[in-house]
């Protein structure tokens, strides 16, 4: 993966659409499908709205750091943030038969990328790195 | 996002439009909550002119629903766009909150 694109926002969820529209334009620079390309926009989303609401406990004058990283392989999303520490051990949605408000952004997350993964070796706050590989590159 | 509400035969209607995320469903939150407090039999909400929704704004619909089944109130949803329906539909969320594709259908069941 080769090219990189940076979009710093403070976070505050007025600036979340313009992750957004941002993650449209890497979508569709990558050659993801435009159906692919709406779930990545949802995805990526729901991460970032997970760091304002857990990592920033709704704190808006901290900054979230979005970067784009794409190539033929695919597209590579990397989402950090000086929040609190996440445990991916407990991070989990809901039970989706169990129907009540919240726990869906996880789902949305993990059906859409095909890696989810924070960097361990970040010390202050998270760095989730989500990868969407191209079908055919991936495939082949 | 936009909230209009308007009437059709005698139900309200929340007319959408725009986008419903995290930093437009407190809003969107406010006004529904305020409408089922005063325990409308029927709900209406056209989707015709959303071009997004994220978990918040669905968790928004949850509570709503849940809201009005203690009083046997009716949250219907028309005019879905495929992708949120696929959205929906994903979260198995078609099972529980009643989708039509007009609001004369929502109104004939």
């Amino acid at each position: 993966m080769h090219d990189r694109v940076r979009l710093v926002i403070p976070s505050h969820p007025k600036f979340l659409c313009l992750v957004r529209d941002l993650t449209v334009r890497m979508g569709r620079i990558t050659n993801v499908t435009e159906e692919e390309i709406e779930d990545l926009k949802l995805a990526v989303d729901e991460a970032c709205s997970n760091v304002i609401r857990h990592a920033y406990k709704g704190d808006t004058t901290k900054r979230i750091v979005v970067q784009f990283k794409t190539g033929p392989g695919g597209l590579e999303v990397i989402i950090e943030d000086n929040g609190l520490k996440a445990d991916p051990s407990v991070i989990r949605g809901r039970d989706l038969d169990d129907v009540k408000p919240g726990g869906l952004g996880v789902h949305f997350i993990r059906r859409t990328f095909d890696r989810v993964e924070f960097d361990p070796k970040k010390q202050l706050g998270n760095r989730l790195r989500l990868t969407k590989y191209l079908k055919t590159n991936h495939e082949n | 996002m936009k909230i209009e509400l308007t009437s059709h035969s005698s139900n309200i209607v929340i007319v959408i439009s725009g986008e419903i995320d995290m930093h437009s469903s407190p809003e969107l939150r406010a006004r529904l909550l305020e409408l089922i407090d005063k325990k409308p039999p029927v709900l209406l909400i056209d989707f015709t002119s959303v071009s997004y929704i994220d978990s918040s704004g669905i968790a928004t619909f949850v509570e709503g629903l849940k809201g009005m089944m203690p009083y046997g109130g009716r949250l219907k949803f028309v005019s879905i766009p495929p992708k949120i329906a696929e959205i929906f539909g994903f979260a198995k969320l078609d099972r529980v909150f009643e989708i039509h594709g007009s609001m004369d259908d929502a109104l004939r069941f």
